[in-house]
């Protein structure tokens, strides 16, 4: 009874190895689970009909607006300082200076749409239904509504099916959209660039062309801008912007991350402004042509004049007040053309000051973003005064008040000043 | 172990498979167990436990010898670095779950949650158990209560008992079920005289109805009065075990001859002729090992020699005495 | 097991065999789970300090309606951030705005103590080493304690959510409820919404209870696998706001909380919510998976 065998101990090693072999099977299995998909999605698309630049162009020009909805991912990578603008402000239109934003696009095609910015736990959202629009912050809980005033609105319905072929007008600043940013790029691509094909691609999930926009110039920051264009409906779904300073990610950049062609629902593309909500009235006038851009071209406002043409234009401003204007007084802006543009934080400014009268020390509690202390982060000190540099723009405001802006090198502006 | 004893295990075991492994009659058998812990320390150093069906054992040795790391592993609470062991002829830790129902234990004291009363404890321990029908729950719980005399403080939070309130709850959850292996770590530890007693009681009637007791205590009057079988530790070696009666029998008894002075060295004559060695002689007296000689033949032979026996003792060495030779007498723990 | 070893004869010359002493089969009752299950939720929802922190935890939308509504006239009023300053307006959002602020850390703190309790409290207590004698597996005992844990935490998001709803119906009155996309949707639909926010607090939770369980498992002092639990979820929360990890940031444990905000959008997108679960279910897997080795293996010498 008392005879032994002696058993083979087992080994450390073994041992160990059974212990950990579970969790590591299930990290194995995890990460298989979470990288698989994206590895697929960019397994190369299907074989597309060859296209010629032109046509696929032409075709862009004439495709029709489409009813859809879907995400859209925003990337700014301009070289300026990293600054977390989202959770400095929320859901604001002035997060998409500075790294990745997100927004929902709905469309019926036509002229109503909805674009939402999101924020964590905010959202800032552009709702057009013809010749309305209404923007509304979450964060601020306030409603602008911008409409035409009662003469324009007759011109406008008299002129509506001609305007309804897509040439709404400017009525407010607006999120940008592949579709947007893809119109201007596109727009007189081939009087100052080459147009070529680069290879097919996938866009969320979507089998598309790539157009290839190159400067003929190298005086621009701007080394190329490719488009991607839905092979099927002609759509464009992302917009890559390339600076000459950095060849391995685009400076800019805008598409899908899905996209889904159906007609919204009316509850998403409707808007009213809900009850509790500031709500400020914009009344905007209608241009005298359908086609404004041209109109706008011919008579520039006092103190703008513009320098160059395409890829190298230079625009110029004398007497603005630069220090007012980046303090958040509006009041700086009024020279400034195009200021009913830039809504989100000028718009939101005006409504603060309702408010909370200006005692002119600066700030009011609700918006956290310092605009001077932001202003001089961004910008450097040069002889000539002080440079705000990206990637794909250059601003210098010189000792003497005048502001130089262009899509061309620091040395060029400073040449000029 | 009797052969009524051996018959009665060899009935009861899951005789083909233990037989094959040996252990049949044994509710514990352990082979080359070690246990090195990742502190390095060896607690147990390959022991070869032996404990019969239906015997005490007296599990002894001094503090930190390794009593309590080996009752562990036979638990499966500790993995063994090396070695093996069965409870009740079935592999251990793999045949724990439907195993450990049959074994109750008590280790390094009792633990509740502090803040159930004794008998929602005891309910807990029960609803674990997957074994136990859940229609006969309570009247487990209570008539455990009741055997360690816990019934009137049963309601009270665990929190509120005395130490030795405590260890009878322990008791009680070790004897929830009928077991046919009790595992007892320091079951006496913190009762009155009174508690001490009833718990050899315990032993000694649950033993009597064929549970086998693998019983660890420092009080060694305690373990010498119900113990059958006896195993030693010092320094994580298993010193010795076997049966009480024969460690602390014959093989170790030594005689002790009182003579008249001047017949002194006729004495230590007769004994070495009778083949006892070691003869230590002190004034009138002398003192030898016996070994395998029977008391009888020795003052047989004095007496034909002509020595004037005055006294003549056989003297059997108690357990502490055995335990302290073995394990060294100092105070201080070996590790 | 053969059914040879059930009985023990007595032996021979016992003076009186107990009754008790009659060996019985040891094989598993049905619902033994169910058994077990039901023990540990008394467990845990008898324990007096669990019971206090259910209450501590339910007292936040309690006060926080009754600052909200005492201020409500003042120049204080309306503001505070995320969704507080809407409570004023109508009581839902102080369900959404009591989680929000429950959600970075006096959460966090529940599934601490929680799941410290759970394995490492036990081993404190000693008691751990007589569940595992009894026996219970290790496998199950780990799972019915996940869930006791689970069970706790939702209870706690459950508790703030439901005593938030009244707080708000009482001092301010329920109304349609404004979506941050600026829409207003009828009452029913903003409850169900609500109801939605809470069920994906609480699911956001299960990747915190998974690493909590693992903690436990690694020590014998709960305030210690607390304190990690805690520690863990702010260190994330921190890493989630630093630029430079960008790229890490979607596979944080809390990087998809505040996702729940989806609710409030005039179109729910699903994928984004699950794709935040879908992250927690990664690391309940992966940390379920390390507790279970862990536990299954460790040596039990408390
Ligand atoms: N978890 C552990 N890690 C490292 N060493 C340990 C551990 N547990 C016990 N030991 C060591 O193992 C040895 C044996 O300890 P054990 O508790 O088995 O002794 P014991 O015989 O029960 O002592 P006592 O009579 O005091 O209860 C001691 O030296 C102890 O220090
Ligand atoms: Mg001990």
């Amino acid at each position: 009874m008392t005879e032994q065998t002696v058993l083979p101990t087992t080994p450390r090693r073994s041992a160990l190895r059974s212990r950990w072999t579970a969790p590591v099977a299930v990290a194995a299995v995890v990460a298989g689970a979470f990288l698989a998909p994206p590895l697929i999605a960019s397994a190369g698309p299907a074989d597309l009909p060859d296209v010629t630049p032109e046509q696929l162009l032409a075709a862009v020009a004439e495709a029709e607006p489409l009813p859809m909805s879907g995400t859209v991912v925003y990337t700014a990578r301009l070289g300026l300082p990293e600054i977390p603008f989202a959770e400095v402000s929320g859901a604001d239109p002035i997060a998409l200076l500075g790294g990745s934003s997100t927004l929902r696009v709905w469309t019926d095609g036509t002229e109503r749409s909805r674009v939402a910015l999101l924020g964590s736990t905010s959202e800032y959202s552009v709702v057009r239904d013809g010749a309305e629009a209404w923007t509304y912050s979450s964060a601020e809980d306030a409603v602008v509504h911008y409409s035409l005033d009662e003469a324009d609105q007759a011109r406008y319905d008299a002129l509506a099916t001609d305007l309804r072929s897509g040439n709404v007008p400017e009525l407010a600043g607006e999120l940008p959209t592949p579709q947007e940013a893809a119109r201007l790029a596109l727009a007189r691509a081939e009087e100052f660039s080459i147009v070529s094909l680069d290879a097919h691609t996938t866009v969320a999930g979507r089998d598309a062309y790539q157009v290839v926009v190159t400067p003929r110039t190298s005086a621009t920051l701007v080394s190329r801008i490719v488009v991607a264009v839905d092979a099927e409906t002609s759509t464009p779904l992302r917009v890559q912007t390339w600076s000459v300073q950095d060849t391995t990610t685009p400076a800019l950049e805008i598409g899908f991350t899905d996209i889904t062609l159906a007609t919204p629902s009316d509850a998403i593309l409707a808007f009213s402004a809900p009850a509790g909500a500031s709500l400020k009235e914009v009344v905007v006038p209608l241009p005298d042509a359908p086609d404004g851009a041209e109109a706008h071209d011919g008579s520039l406002p006092d103190g703008l004049t513009i320098t160059g043409s395409g890829w190298e234009t230079v625009a110029q401003w004398v007497g603005l007040d630069v220090a007012a204007l980046v303090a958040g007084d509006p009041a700086a802006l009024t020279g400034l053309p195009g200021a009913e543009r830039t809504i989100g934080s000028e718009s939101a400014q005006e409504l603060i000051e309702e408010f909370m009268p200006s005692d002119g020390s600066g700030h009011p509690g609700a918006m956290t973003l310092d605009t001077t202390a932001l202003y001089d982060q961004l910008t450097v000190e040069v002889p000539e005064g002080l440079l705000l540099s990206s990637t794909l723009l250059n601003v210098l405001v010189t000792n003497d008040g005048r502001v130089l802006v262009g899509s061309v090198p620091a040395e060029t502006l400073r040449g000029m000043a | 172990m009797t052969t009524t004893q051996v018959a009665n295990a060899l009935a009861t075991g899951p005789v083909v498979r233990t037989q094959s492994e040996g252990t049949g009659p044994l509710a514990v058998r352990t082979a080359g167990l070690t246990k090195r812990f990742r502190s390095g320390q060896v607690a147990v150093d390959g022991i070869d436990l032996v404990v019969p069906r239906g015997s005490v054992y007296g599990f002894l040795g001094p503090n930190g010898s390794g009593k309590t790391t080996t009752i562990r592993m036979l638990l499966g609470l500790v993995r063994p670095t090396s070695g093996k062991a069965w409870l009740l002829g079935e592999p251990m830790p793999e045949a724990a779950g439907a195993l450990l129902p049959r074994v109750g234990v008590l280790v390094e004291g009792p633990a509740f949650q502090p803040y159930l009363s004794g008998r929602a404890n005891l309910a807990r321990l029960d609803a674990s158990d997957a074994t136990a029908d859940p229609r006969t729950a309570r009247r487990r719980s209570e008539e455990a209560l009741e055997r360690v005399g816990l019934t009137a403080a049963a309601g009270k939070p665990y929190r509120q008992y005395s130490l030795g309130m405590k260890q009878r709850l322990g008791l009680a959850a070790a004897l929830l079920r009928p077991r046919e292996l009790l595992v007892l770590d320091e079951p006496t530890n913190g009762l009155d005289p009174q508690g001490t007693r009833e718990v050899r009681h315990l032993v000694r009637e649950l033993a009597d109805a064929g549970t086998t007791v693998l019983v660890s205590s420092h009080l060694l009057t305690e373990i010498e009065q119900v113990c059958s079988h006896i195993g030693i530790m010092g320094r994580g070696r298993l010193l010795l075990q076997g049966e009480r009666h024969e460690l602390t029998g014959r093989g170790v008894a030594s005689v002790a001859v009182t003579t008249s002075p001047h017949q002194v060295g006729t004495a230590a004559q007769v004994l070495t002729s009778l083949g006892l060695r070691d003869v230590v002689v002190d004034g009138p007296g002398l003192e030898a090992p016996l070994g395998d000689v029977a008391p009888e033949r020795v003052s047989a032979a004095l007496v034909h020699a002509g020595v004037d026996l005055v006294g003549l003792e056989v003297r059997r060495p108690s357990l502490e005495q055995l335990f302290v030779r073995l394990t060294g007498e100092g105070f201080d723990v070996a590790r | 097991m053969s059914p040879a070893d059930v009985l023990d004869p007595p032996a021979p010359g016992s003076r009186a065999p107990a009754p008790v002493l009659v060996p019985q089969a040891t094989v598993a009752h049905r619902g033994a789970w169910g058994r077990l299950l039901r023990s540990e939720m008394r467990l845990v929802f008898g324990r007096r300090r669990n019971i206090a922190l259910l209450s501590g935890l339910a007292a936040v939308p309690l006060l926080l309606g009754v600052v909200l509504f005492v201020t409500q006239d003042s120049a204080l009023g309306g503001q505070g951030p995320g969704f507080v300053g809407r409570v004023t307006g109508n009581g839902l959002f102080l369900v959404i705005a009591a989680l929000f602020m429950c959600l970075p850390f006096l959460l966090p703190l529940t599934i601490g103590v929680a799941s410290g309790d759970a394995i490492a409290g036990e081993a404190q207590a000693g008691t751990l080493r007589y569940l595992l004698a009894v026996p219970v597996s290790r496998t199950r005992l780990l799972a019915v304690k996940a869930v006791a844990v689970l069970t706790f935490v939702g209870a706690a998001v459950l508790a703030i959510a439901l005593v938030a709803l009244v707080t708000g119906a009482v001092l301010f009155g329920l109304s349609d409820i404004t979506l941050l996309s600026g829409t207003t949707v009828p009452l029913a639909d903003g409850l169900l919404r609500v109801a939605g926010v809470a069920a994906y607090v609480a699911l956001s939770l299960t990747g915190l209870v998974a690493v909590g369980l693992f903690l436990s498992t690694l020590t014998e002092v709960p305030v210690g696998a607390m304190a990690a639990t805690v520690v863990v979820a702010i260190v994330s929360a921190v890493l989630d706001t630093l630029p430079q990890l960008a790229v890490i940031h979607p596979a944080l444990l809390t990087h998809h909380w505040l996702d729940v905000a989806e609710f409030l959008r005039v179109q729910v997108d699903w994928g984004v919510l699950g794709q935040g679960l879908a992250v927690q279910g990664a690391w309940v897997a992966i940390f379920g998976a390390l507790a279970w080795s862990r536990f299954t293996t460790a040596d039990v010498t408390s």
